[in-house]
Order: C-alpha cells, then sequence, then structure tokens
C-alpha cells in the first residue's frame, strides 16, 4: 500500500527519515517545477534551481507545517515566496512596470505564430493573471487554496482568473476562427 | 449552461500540463539537504532519563536502602484525610497546569 504524504511527514519529523522526504520530493516535484516554469516564463535552469531552493527550505522549516493546508498547497506558497524574493532582487516584480505587462498581455502584440500555443498564451499573461490561473486551472487549486499560497485576498484570486481565463479565451477563439 | 469556449479552455489547459520528468532532480535535492543530525529533543529525553535512574539509585543506596521511602509512606499514613485530598489536588492542579502551557505555546504553520 502506497504512504500517503501525512505517513511521510511523519517519518521525516519523527525519524528524520531522508528517504521519506526524498520521495515527498519526487511526488511534488513536477507540479512545483511547473507552476515555477510558469512564473519565470519557460527558463527551465532558472524555474529548476528555485525548485531545489523550494525544497531545501521545506526541509529545514518541515518542524513548521502543522497539516493546517494541504502539503501542496505549503510548498506552492514556499515556492511562490522564493520567486517573489528572487524577482525582487532582480526587480522583476510585477508592478514596478504594469504598462509593460500590461502591453505583454495584448492579443495584438503577441507574435501571430505563437496564437497557437495556449503555453506561449498563457506565459503572456501579467504575472498575476498567470500565477493564479496556473494555480487554479492547471494544478487545480480551489480559490481558497491559491489565496492562501499568494496571500492575497480570496476576492482578487476571482479577479485575475476570471481576467486571465478572458484573455485565453479571446485567443483561443482568434486561433479557433 | 457552460461556454464550449469555457470548456474548450479547461480542457487544453489541463491536457497542455506537461509531467516533468524527475531526471535526477530530486537525487540533486537530496545531496543539498542538510546533513541529518541527532535531534536535540531526543538527546534530551534520554539525558533526563539516565540522571532520574542514576539519581534514585543514588538516594536508595544513601538512605539505607530505601529508608526514606518507608518513612514518607509512614508519614503519608499518618494525615488526616482532608490533608491527603489537599495533596492530591495539589499534584494534579500542578499537573493541569503544566498540560494547558504546553498546549498553549504549541505553535501554528508559519510562512517561510
Amino acid at each position: 500500500m502506497e504512504l500517503t504524504d501525512g505517513d511521510l511527514l511523519a517519518r521525516v519529523l519523527v525519524d528524520g527519515d531522508q528517504h521519506a522526504f526524498g520521495e515527498l520530493v519526487r511526488r511534488h516535484q513536477s507540479p512545483v517545477r511547473g507552476l515555477l516554469r510558469q512564473l519565470v516564463r519557460a527558463d527551465v535552469e532558472l524555474a529548476d534551481d528555485l525548485a531545489q531552493e523550494t525544497f531545501i527550505r521545506a526541509y529545514k522549516h518541515i518542524r513548521s507545517f502543522r497539516g493546517e493546508a494541504k502539503f501542496s498547497t505549503w510548498l506552492y506558497r514556499i515556492a511562490y515566496n522564493v520567486f517573489r524574493e528572487h524577482a525582487r532582487k532582480r526587480k522583476e516584480l510585477v508592478g514596478i512596470d504594469e504598462e509593460q505587462l500590461q502591453a505583454e498581455a495584448d492579443p495584438q502584440t503577441v507574435d501571430p505564430g505563437l496564437r497557437h500555443d495556449l503555453m506561449n498564451a498563457l506565459a503572456n499573461l501579467p504575472l498575476h493573471e498567470r500565477t493564479a490561473v496556473t494555480l487554479c486551472c492547471q494544478n487545480g487549486l480551489s480559490h481558497d487554496e491559491a489565496a492562501h499560497v499568494l496571500d492575497i485576498p480570496l476576492g482578487t484570486v476571482k479577479t485575475n482568473v476570471l481576467r486571465g481565463r478572458e484573455k485565453l479565451k479571446k485567443m483561443l477563439a482568434a486561433w479557433a476562427t | 449552461m457552460n461556454d464550449p469556449l469555457d470548456e474548450l479552455l479547461d480542457a487544453r489547459l489541463r491536457d497542455e500540463t506537461p509531467y516533468i520528468d524527475d531526471a535526477g532532480f530530486t537525487a540533486h535535492v537530496m545531496k543539498q539537504l542538510p546533513r541529518r543530525r541527532v535531534s536535540w529533543s531526543g538527546q534530551r529525553s534520554f539525558i533526563i532519563l539516565a540522571a532520574t535512574i542514576l539519581s534514585v539509585l543514588v538516594a536508595y543506596f544513601a538512605s539505607g536502602e530505601g529508608m526514606f521511602v518507608h518513612d514518607a509512606f509512614t508519614r503519608m499514613s499518618g494525615l488526616r484525610p482532608l490533608q491527603l485530598l489537599l495533596v492530591i489536588f495539589a499534584c494534579g492542579t500542578a499537573m493541569t497546569i503544566a498540560g494547558l502551557w504546553a498546549a498553549l505555546t504549541r505553535r501554528h504553520d508559519t510562512i517561510v
């Protein structure tokens, strides 16, 4: 019988079992790396570096996880914080150049060749919409869980998902016709 | 009724979420984890237990092979029922306070 995340966490906490933590990394590496790839616009190497930092930080602070949220949600939150710290260092955080971000989001300015690819369309959304759509529509988090991960109000998450989806639908409609 | 474009978008988003192959990622993370240390809480429990056993043994032999226990029971049996009840109540209260303190100081999830 396969062990649950809770069983593995108990082994890490009680016995300091690093193999159990390794199994947790194996289980959650794909969605965490996928989220970070979306956040850093498909820079695979950078996303993997941030994902490694995410898991190392999770291991160091594993005793602060009390099971009040799902383990995956806790990991997404750490991943998002790691990304934000990185973005701050590089001064790439959203809001610094909102005009440029809006221009990136305008379907008219996107290379027509990219319209066929939904992932590229997603990568061209402003960061806050891209993150919300990725968490809720791709990774399957509820709006509540996404609000917890992003540390923003529930209403803001809903708005960002709605706006992001509307933009994607426009691109999809253009592609479909 | 759901917008067909919404359904198409949901399906595409789900379908285009690729599984990222591990390809050595987990092994790389494991290499960078801090070395496993024997936890201080485990060591502390062992030290306290060993010190307790040692203290009991020393007290036992130093007091004429447990005469102090005999004396204590003799004194306890000489107490009035009300005094005995007070002693029991005091011990129970001290244990309750210690338990409450431990429960209230338990930390919640923290953001890292």
